[in-house]
């Protein structure tokens, strides 16, 4: 393909033969090394713009957290006419899931009594003609729960597994938006053609080989629709784009389509400021574009970003609290040959925390090496400390087996842009899997038998060698309901809700990965170190099961950077990984794993009783692969380390942690505050570590806007793996958040 | 071996860089205004120089713009063999550290030792006269004296601190004592450090009187204000701070 309008100026290469964003990327960007000073503020139209935004933002607030919903039809691509945040000649960047901003659409695909009490939770109703269009229509939901097995079931509902997507949408899949930008439509729907038609040539037409084909068919329908709807706000997006300003909406449009399909959990945008920066470099050098201009567009997509909704119920806040579709935005990283990927853009996208003030959307994510250049270290240093709206995950750690075009989905899932997709898979709730293997297979909560029948723990003292048999084999049991409820839940999801937009855009060999999770990490580590080091009574209830543990003498506790407990969280994950492996994964997927609970950590404490480790029934967990809140007693590196012995390789899904630092102790004053927060990267990813979340506060502001939502309306700060608005959390969440340790000075 | 009080992975304030601090136990002086009154006891936590050397290296990486280990407490001079033993591990391994005294030890063999092989300083200057210095801390003033003088003879990189406490030492008057004393000593920076009653409740914890019970923080306008005056008196050659 050869377009001389388009492609003017760009330089040659193999991208230009066929699909490959990579490849333009590296050719055509220009590394930037310098600082932050070239940045523009926004534009008298960007303020106007986001000064609607902030009266719909109250407006939301002040009705429930949903402003209306559009429960006359159903959301997809095509179903509703154009809409605009201010009106068609404000707006820079088109384009909204609905004819209004903030105006939610019903997607039952994945469930539709799903649907139904999201819409009844907010005070409506879906329609008739809704409700007709689905009598006779199979969701992923029904499907799933048509083969669900009654352990399947049983294990569900004691919440050893637990936040499954089997009633609402996956989710976690990132479509290449980029090619819609650098080839246009027509040339991509050709190059599907062209898979299919070469697919159906096959001597042998097998199940798997007529999957794709029906998939195809179906990536190609969607593919159509799109150009319709950019047609629909008058854009011809069959051919490239042409200038920075198309490239962004070419782009955007993609993901917009993605996000009227589809409502899956996270609905990430992928790695696009590089790309991005190319066109506006070209046009900035052109003359036709002022730096001003250039922050502007990118300002305006990042409003458009902040504004995406999906509808959810109350049980999925619960879960996934604050409202997030993680429209995750990777930046920064260093390509296979050692360049760092540093532009422009890439602080232009971090300058929007200024320009538009601190959001949790998008959920930009720096991509950190010890190569990015100092400036721009500082400059992402310095956005963490002024808005706590940041992550950071380690790129000289992902690279080695992501390649230097992953993408980050939801929090920490990286994945090949447009080369892999995932199918996502919640968690397990490993402390209550400890509870069971002392219970012999029962639910400490409510008695009922889950696993095989095996025996209580006889003996008055928890001898570690026994334990942690027992457990080990109930590990083994776990990994495999586990692997096969998700083969379940992603064959139906594939038939009933398949991404058709999202996997357009993908190479059609896309390579799968299943990612697994756990929940309770710190809680199960503390409990073995306490079983192997202190003396742990266990204690029977009426019933004669294990549910209350006196422990005697102290332990060594995670986070500490204490080898003898971090090591016993070391081998547990590297058990559990290598059992989930031995049952193979649905469409040969590659299983990984993350330790990551999102802020469900609050939800999974609930139901999981008390642990050896001496936490009580009910208690939250602490996130991700956090030590537990207040037991790191020796300070945030020492907290960092133990995080750091973590094994990637066995957690390709990610290691969720986060960090939390009072302004006092972080440093004296800006500059130190900045010059001791890259250090404190630098030197956690230089130990291999996966994810870090950075918040630089004060634990009374938490609480004065508990207390008081108005006083701080934008208050963003890091939970697990995102960003939430804190007034957007429900009480004992931000008790929880509160109660987390806060690393302060002595 | 030395009793330890506690160890702090990533103290940001107390010398350059990101440090690993290790406070230890025993302190000659009762200074009114403590906030760590639980180090002047031991804790019964003996650590051996090769145990501190081996959590102290794990933190290497974060080692960079100066960093290294603070050995605080208590008084840490008073672990001058242990300081040294340690020192050696770890400059073995490249790493640095910092004294963070009040230099209320005599100047032996040893404190010279550990003083001539630290990459800082950090000097508690308690009081600008001998009378205040007994009253309120009850050391002995010409052994502070004998330190700072030692330090600057030998070229270390010297920090100077002030505890500033309302009612004790809040004045200017109370600046232009401390500028003249310091006169004779070469360092690199003198920072006020405002007292606070976040210490409060060891005392309670450990049944002993707080003579600071009534006393309000540091105000932190008065502090600033304090500070801005000391650098303007203070000798030409210090930078200030």
């Amino acid at each position: 393909m050869t377009n001389t309008t388009a492609w003017r100026g760009f330089r040659e290469g193999v991208w230009r033969d066929g699909i490959n964003v990579s490849n333009f990327i590296k050719l055509n960007y220009t590394p930037y090394e310098g600082d932050a000073s070239f940045l523009s503020g926004p534009t008298e139209r960007t303020n106007r713009e986001m000064a609607r935004v902030k009266e719909l933002l109250i407006a939301e607030n002040a009705k429930g957290g949903v402003l209306d919903v559009d429960t006359s039809r159903v959301l997809t691509i095509l179903s509703h006419e154009p809409g605009y945040v201010v009106d068609k000649d404000t707006d820079i960047i088109v384009g909204l899931q609905t004819d209004a901003p903030l105006r939610r659409g019903v997607s039952p695909f994945a469930g539709f009594r799903n649907a139904e009490q999201a819409c009844e939770a907010y005070g409506y109703q879906i329609s008739d003609l809704v409700q007709t269009e689905f009598k006779y229509r199979t969701t992923h939901n029904t499907g799933v729960f048509r083969v669900y097995t009654d352990t399947m079931r049983k294990a569900r509902h004691a919440g050893v597994l637990t936040g499954l997507p089997d009633a609402y949408a996956r989710g976690r899949i990132i479509g290449d938006y980029r090619r819609v930008a650098l080839y246009g439509m027509d040339y991509l729907i050709e190059q599907k053609k062209l898979d299919k038609k070469r697919l159906g040539e096959k001597d042998y037409l097998d199940e798997a080989t007529i999957h794709l084909l029906e998939d195809l068919a179906k990536q190609l329908e969607f593919m159509a629709q799109l150009k319709t709807m950019a047609q629909s706000y008058g854009y011809d997006i069959s051919r490239p784009a042409e200038n920075a300003r198309e490239a962004i909406q070419w782009l955007y449009f993609g993901y917009l389509g993605a996000v009227k399909e589809q409502n899956g959990a996270a609905n990430s945008i992928g790695r696009i400021a590089e790309f991005i920066d190319v066109y506006i470099q070209r046009d900035l050098d052109e003359g036709v574009l002022t730096e001003e201009q250039a922050q502007e567009l990118i300002d305006d997509l990042v409003i458009k970003l902040r504004l995406v909704r999906h509808l959810r119920t109350p049980e999925y806040n619960d879960l996934f609290a604050g409202d997030p579709v993680w429209v995750t935005l990777s930046l920064a990283g260093v390509t296979g040959e050692g360049r760092h990927m540093v532009s422009k853009t890439s602080f232009r996208v971090l300058q929007t925390l200024y320009n538009l003030g601190s959001s949790a959307e998008p959920n930009i994510t720096v991509l950190w090496s010890e190569k990015l250049p100092q400036h721009f270290k500082d400059f992402c240093a310095q956005v963490s400390i002024d808005t706590d709206s940041i992550q950071y995950e380690n790129d000289d750690l992902m690279r080695r087996m992501y390649g230097d075009d992953y993408s980050i989905a939801c929090c920490v899932s990286a994945m090949k842009t447009g080369k892999q997709m995932q199918f996502f898979g919640a968690r397990c709730n490993l402390a209550k899997v400890l509870l069971m293997a002392l219970n012999g297979g029962k639910d400490e909560k409510e008695g009922s038998q889950i696993a095989p029948v095996g025996t209580v723990y006889e003996g008055d003292v928890l001898e570690f060698d026994k334990v942690y048999a027992a457990y080990k084999h109930y590990l083994s049991w776990m990994a495999k309901l586990y692997v096969n409820t998700m083969n379940i839940i992603h064959y139906m999801h594939d038939k009933y809700a398949y991404e058709r937009l999202m996997m357009s855009l993908h190479d059609t060999d896309v390579e799968r990965l299943m990612a697994f999770g756990v929940s309770g990490f710190s809680v199960v580590v503390d409990s073995l170190s306490a079983i192997k080091y202190a003396k742990v009574k266990p204690i029977k209830d009426e019933r004669g099961l294990i549910t209350e543990f006196d422990v005697e003498g102290e332990f060594p506790k995670y986070g500490n950077d204490d080898d003898r407990a971090d090591l016993i969280g070391k081998d547990l994950i590297e058990y559990f990984y290598k059992e989930l492996c031995k049952t193979p994964a649905y469409r040969g997927a590659r299983h990984t794993l993350s330790i990551l609970t999102i802020t469900s950590n609050v939800m999974y404490g609930r139901k999981t009783g008390s642990t050896p480790d001496g936490r009580k029934a009910g208690q939250p967990f602490a996130p991700g692969a956090n030590p537990m809140h207040g037991r790191d007693a020796e300070g945030a590196l020492a907290s960092l380390n133990s995080v750091a012995k973590l094994n990637y390789a066995c957690c390709q899904d990610g290691i969720s942690n986060t960090f939390s630092i009072t302004p006092d102790a972080l440093g004296r004053d800006k500059n130190d505050r900045i010059e001791h927060l890259v250090t404190m990267l630098d030197g956690y990813f230089q130990q291999d570590a996966h994810h870090l979340n950075v918040n630089v506060l004060n634990r009374d502001k938490l609480v004065a806007a508990m207390n008081d939502p108005t006083l701080y309306p934008s208050l963003t700060i890091r939970v697990s793996g995102y960003a939430v608005n804190f007034n957007k959390l429900t009480r004992d969440k931000q008790e929880e958040v509160i109660a987390r340790t806060f690393h302060e000075k002595m | 071996m030395a009793d330890v009080h506690s160890f702090e992975s990533m103290a940001a304030l107390d010398g350059e860089g990101l440090r690993y601090a290790i406070f230890l136990t025993g302190c000659p002086l009762r200074c009114w205004y403590c906030h760590n009154p639980d180090a002047w006891f031991p804790s019964g936590k003996n650590v051996t120089a090769e145990q501190a050397f081996q959590k102290a290296r794990r933190f290497k990486p974060y080692f960079k713009h100066g960093g290294g280990v603070t050995f605080s407490g208590g008084e840490p001079l008073l672990n001058a063999d242990f300081i040294n033993e340690t020192a050696e591990l770890l400059h073995g391994e490249g790493i640095g550290y910092c004294l963070d005294t009040s230099g209320s030890v005599p100047l032996t063999d040893s404190v010279r030792k550990a003083l001539d092989r630290a990459d800082m300083v950090i000097l508690d200057v308690k009081f600008p006269d001998p009378e205040r210095y007994r009253l309120y801390t009850g050391g002995d003033f010409s052994r502070f004296i004998e330190i700072g003088r030692y330090c600057t003879k030998i070229g270390a990189r010297l920090w100077l601190r002030t505890v500033v406490v309302p009612g004790i030492n809040d004045s200017e008057a109370d600046m232009e004592q401390y500028a003249a004393l310091v006169k004779e000593f070469k360092f690199e920076r003198y920072e006020l450090l405002g007292f606070h009653t976040m210490g409060f409740f060891k005392y309670e914890n450990l049944q002993i009187t707080n003579p600071l019970a009534n006393v309000a923080a540091m105000d932190r306008d008065r502090l600033d204000e304090l500070q801005r005056y000391l650098n303007s008196i203070l000798h030409p050659q210090s930078k200030g701070n």
